[in-house]
């Protein structure tokens, strides 16, 4: 099953992406911030990280370049924003984003945007 | 008498013979290449003895506080911004969340929700910026804003709210604290926006947490 990490420190948000990615068949867990993300991931690392841009202590981009910078992982990431700006975009990308949502996501477009990254057909 | 945090480190006897402690070598020293000096200078920079001091300390500290890479010496220089409660520096603490530097944003929301009585107007005229973007960084900051008029700020935006995004950030947090007065407002809201998953799936939230 692949496990995918939440970081936002939003904890409406967090319930809502998780419940549609465990309808889904997908194993989440859940990180307030860059920092407590980072932990997990180095413990263990995921399949796919959802990361917000803007948590406190570490924000999304201070994770993914800690992260990018470590020789265990080039796992996927999306990030994930209210802001829609294409300079926010390329920020992300620059980061080392794979991926860039602007809030409120629906459903169905997590999925689109997920399930590629996993390596599997989006349906 | 310089007010020091716990843990703070005092300023040396070298650095208080190198700058003078009046305003001048206060505004000096926080130039100094030393981060400590520059620490010291922003601490004591609080103890400004009048308007137009406090009025000089706050142009400094805003102009210095973008360049300074030092985390510690930045937040001093935060806090000192909030407790001088000079307009202009509050003032020139909300221009900081309009920068692309969302660590710098991050510590400025930080630094406002430390001090509700100084700030609270500040976040009132940015829940009504143009910019929905700011609305949704002052919502933020009154995630754990010791304020009581908090709930009442939170139930006067999404009444009138037209950003899905800012609607959001308030029901969040009016899911963490707000009580059954919440409640009208939210089933408003619910009605007014019926198309979007995210904002019904928070309200449920919220209209459960706020049940009794």
């Amino acid at each position: 099953m692949k496990r995918i990490l939440i970081i936002d420190d939003a904890a409406t948000v967090r319930l809502y992406h998780r419940q549609i990615l465990e309808k889904a068949g997908y194993l989440v867990e859940e990180a307030f911030n860059g920092l407590e993300a980072l932990e997990k991931a180095l413990q263990a690392p995921f399949d796919l990280y959802l990361v917000d841009i803007n948590t406190p202590k570490l924000d999304g981009f201070g994770f993914l370049r800690e992260l990018r910078s470590q020789p265990i992982t080039q796992t996927p990431a999306i990030m994930i924003s209210t802001m829609a700006e294409e300079r926010d975009r390329q920020q992300a990308a620059a980061a080392g984003a794979n991926d860039y949502l602007v809030k409120p996501v629906r459903p169905e477009q997590l999925l689109a945007h997920v399930r590629p990254l996993l390596g599997e057909v989006s349906t | 008498m310089p007010l020091i945090k716990p843990g703070q480190t005092p300023p040396s006897d070298e650095e208080k013979r190198r700058w003078p402690r009046d305003a001048d070598g206060l505004l000096r020293a926080l130039d100094d290449s030393t981060p400590s000096a520059r620490r010291c200078s922003a601490r004591d920079m609080a103890n400004a003895e009048n308007d137009a001091q406090r009025a000089l300390f706050a142009a400094a500290l805003l102009a210095r506080l973008r360049s300074e890479h030092e985390v510690s010496v930045r937040e001093v220089m935060l806090t000192t911004l909030v407790r001088l409660g000079d307009i202009a520096a509050l003032s020139g603490l909300a221009d900081c969340l309009r920068t692309d530097d969302t660590t710098l944003r991050n510590e400025v929301i930080e630094a406002m929700r430390e001090a509700p009585a100084e700030t609270a107007p500040i976040i009132l005229e940015l829940l009504g910026d143009a910019e929905p973007s700011l609305r949704v960084f002052a919502v933020n900051i009154l995630e754990s804003f010791r304020h009581p008029d908090v709930e009442h700020w939170l139930i006067d935006l999404i009444s009138h709210e037209a950003n899905v995004n800012v609607c959001a950030s308030a029901v969040d947090v009016l899911c963490l604290t707000g009580s059954t007065a919440s409640r009208p407002a939210l089933l408003a809201l619910r009605q007014r926006f019926p198309e979007e998953p995210f904002l019904q799936f928070a309200i449920d939230l919220a209209l459960k947490r706020t049940a009794d």
